[in-house]
């Protein structure tokens, strides 16, 4: 059979978003199991901090610290998660650009948003795998006891962190308008820390920012123990209406940039 | 002929705007319809000798009036100028320019990368402005410096990776996977990750992604950049014969005139963002009134060679222990101008030859006639 003759033969089919979700979710975790080493160094350096921050916080407040040590390794599991999803995106969408990848995503069937939920996801289950490790590390070292409901704790992460999922998204849109400002925009992962901790002030209008709400109620759910089903309908349709709305902001961010940097023709002009 | 971003690309807005979903799954049905479920392979090879060619195919890439200025007033860059163009299915076309030509601008303004301001681009006949999910089913690229895949992927993981984005089951196109991984001298290496590749293999798997989900039409912006003359070579005779083969359309982007030269049907020379040339490589060989001369002599030393660089198109210098070699591109006037001026300087001529023009003269001769006339255009402009 001559190669045109099997290039005849053959018959190729469609591929769907099955197809493309598939394919994106595999490179995933191909990339995360085969180089294990910027997992393992995120976690490294996270627990890292947070010995510092503990046997630190230790000698220097002492018992006032042992006292709130639930809060902060709650609030701490969440920065990670946090920061893991935020940078991420951001970073993932700056390296597409660099690498002329996310030119290639543009002049498909698909385009690239829907790539980009789809690795959104992906860096969501990702640093959940992460963070869950940094989580029982500092229950070990802190001794302190937390309430476990796994659907109750995913829920009310996973909705918290979409938020910033959308920031990130956001911030990669910028960095592809503005190819050196993505390194900036990484210090965004610090103003979590005000955003995480906004629970212990009066929240107010601050529930609508990133985070702030979400923190609240997974506090409540993993110090005191409440489940998903015990939050007023209230307080989750905010947590899911600012997932949401982050999320989608980002979206639009990101899409106006893009459509931006092909008018002004700095699309992967890296 | 101006036309509003807004109104141009609403169309493509409400696709991408969340609407994904609705907006792309009757493309890919088309999509399926072009290369599968209609019982077409996606491999496909333009004139069948076996039966009657079909209805005159619309050509795989038209362009009318394609206009795209960077800055406004008069720091404005005219990046493309008014390009109209056809390109055939089934053909290399060559893209030629200095650089800073407008080639790569031009490239991407045909694929929508870069947005233009005025202008009209159809993909194997569906408008790339207003239908852009569905052109793009039928056209990828590798486009300048960039990788253009993952390096961390193996090249058998690229491969099936982006010809599910270009909208094809990459498990449906195994065997074409297998041929091309064989054709390109890669099937030893499909496993490997490709980072860990020689640069000329990593460039070949760049092209192999391209190839592999059955685009119709490929755009390769300086395919050869970069390799050394084994890999450009390799990649320039595995190109012409995919071309020969496949049915397939490229256009190249070079200033390599070799390559161009010798995988190319056609050449657009292009300067200052227009085409001053269109036409078939002999055509444009025979259709030259220059010759290029080159002259020894022990007196083409300091003084007389700038004089020359000054007058006319010098290609090539080279001192010797004594005198000098010169080659110079000029038309009949001014090869009696050239002798006259050799004569006054008391140049004694060693040996003088004709060398057969190739596209680089043809290509000099082109752009400094551009540039004379811009030149002019200016003077007169100011006049005014």
């Amino acid at each position: 059979m001559t190669a045109r003759e099997a290039a005849v033969a053959e018959t190729s089919r469609k591929a769907g978003y099955r197809h493309l979700a598939r394919a994106v979710l595999y490179r995933e975790f191909l990339l995360f199991v085969r180089y294990p080493a910027n997992a393992v160094g995120g976690i490294v350096v996270a627990l890292f901090f947070f010995g510092v921050l503990f046997y630190g916080g230790q000698m220097v407040a002492g018992q006032a610290l042992t006292d709130s040590i639930e809060g902060i390794v709650v609030g701490y599991f969440l920065w990670t998660l946090s920061v893991g999803a935020y940078s991420s995106i951001s970073n993932d969408i700056g390296s597409e650009v660099q690498w002329g990848t996310l030119e290639r995503h543009v002049m498909t069937p698909f385009g690239f948003a829907p790539v980009a939920l789809l690795k959104g996801v992906a860096k969501i289950v990702r640093t959940f795998l992460t963070s869950t490790v940094i989580l029982a590390v500092m229950i070990v070292i802190t001794g302190t006891t937390l309430e476990l409901n796994l659907l109750t704790i995913v829920v009310v992460a996973t909705l918290t962190i979409v938020s910033v999922l959308g920031l990130g998204l956001a911030a990669g849109g910028v960095t592809v308008l503005y190819k050196q400002i993505g390194n900036w925009l990484n210090l965004l992962q610090f103003g979590f820390i005000v955003l995480i901790s906004a629970p212990a002030f009066d929240l107010g209008w601050m529930r609508l920012l990133p985070l702030a709400h979400g923190s609240a109620l997974l506090q409540r759910a993993m110090v005191d123990g409440i489940r998903l089903w015990e939050f007023s309908p209230i307080d989750v349709g905010l947590l899911v209406g600012v997932a949401v709305g982050y999320l989608v902001l980002g979206y639009v961010v990101f899409q106006y940039a893009t459509r931006r940097a092909r008018r002004l023709g700095v699309l992967g002009d890296y | 002929m101006t036309v509003r971003e807004g109104d141009r690309f609403a169309g493509r807005q409400n696709e991408g705007a969340g609407t994904g979903e609705t907006a792309a799954e009757p493309l890919l049905e088309r999509s399926a319809e072009r290369s599968g479920s209609s019982a077409e392979p996606i491999d496909r090879v333009g004139d069948d000798a076996d039966g009657p060619l079909p209805a005159r195919r619309p050509p795989a890439v038209s362009v009318d009036g394609l206009c795209k200025r960077f800055g406004e007033g008069a720091g404005a860059i005219t990046a493309v100028d008014d390009v109209t163009l056809e390109i055939e299915t089934g053909s290399i076309v060559g893209l030629l320019g200095p650089n800073g030509a407008g080639k790569t601008t031009l490239i991407k303004s045909i694929l929508g990368m870069v947005f233009p301001d005025e202008g009209t681009v159809r993909i194997c006949g569906i408008d790339v402005y207003d239908r852009p999910r569905e052109a793009y089913a039928f056209v990828d690229a590798m486009l300048e410096g960039a990788r253009n895949d993952y390096w961390r992927l193996t090249v058998r993981e690229n491969l099936r990776y982006f010809t599910t984005i270009s909208g094809v089951d990459p498990d449906s196109v195994r065997g074409r996977h297998e041929r091309l991984l064989a054709q390109l001298g890669l099937a030893e290496k499909a496993d490997v990750p490709v980072r860990d590749l020689s640069r000329g293999m990593k460039q070949k798997v760049s092209l192999a992604t391209v190839l592999a989900g059955g685009a119709e039409v490929i755009f390769l912006d300086e395919p050869t950049l970069g390799l050394d003359v084994e890999s450009s070579r390799t990649l320039q005779r595995e190109l012409r014969r995919l071309v020969e083969e496949e049915g397939l359309t490229v256009v190249l982007s070079s200033h390599d005139m070799d390559v161009v030269e010798t995988v190319c049907d056609r050449v657009l020379v292009v300067s200052n963002g227009r085409i001053i040339a269109d036409d078939t490589v002999d055509a444009l060989l025979r259709g030259t009134d220059r010759h290029r001369i080159r002259i020894s002599s022990p007196d083409l030393v300091g003084s007389i060679v700038s004089e020359l660089r000054n007058r006319f198109a010098v290609i090539e210098v080279e001192a010797f222990d004594t005198g000098g070699r010169i080659d110079v591109t000029t038309d009949s006037d001014g090869l009696y101008e050239l002798m006259a001026r050799l004569r006054a300087a008391g140049v004694t001529l060693e040996r003088v030859r004709t060398v057969e023009p190739d596209l680089e003269d043809v290509f000099v001769e082109l752009t400094s006639a551009e540039g004379e006339e811009r030149t002019m255009r200016g003077l007169e402009g100011g006049d005014r």
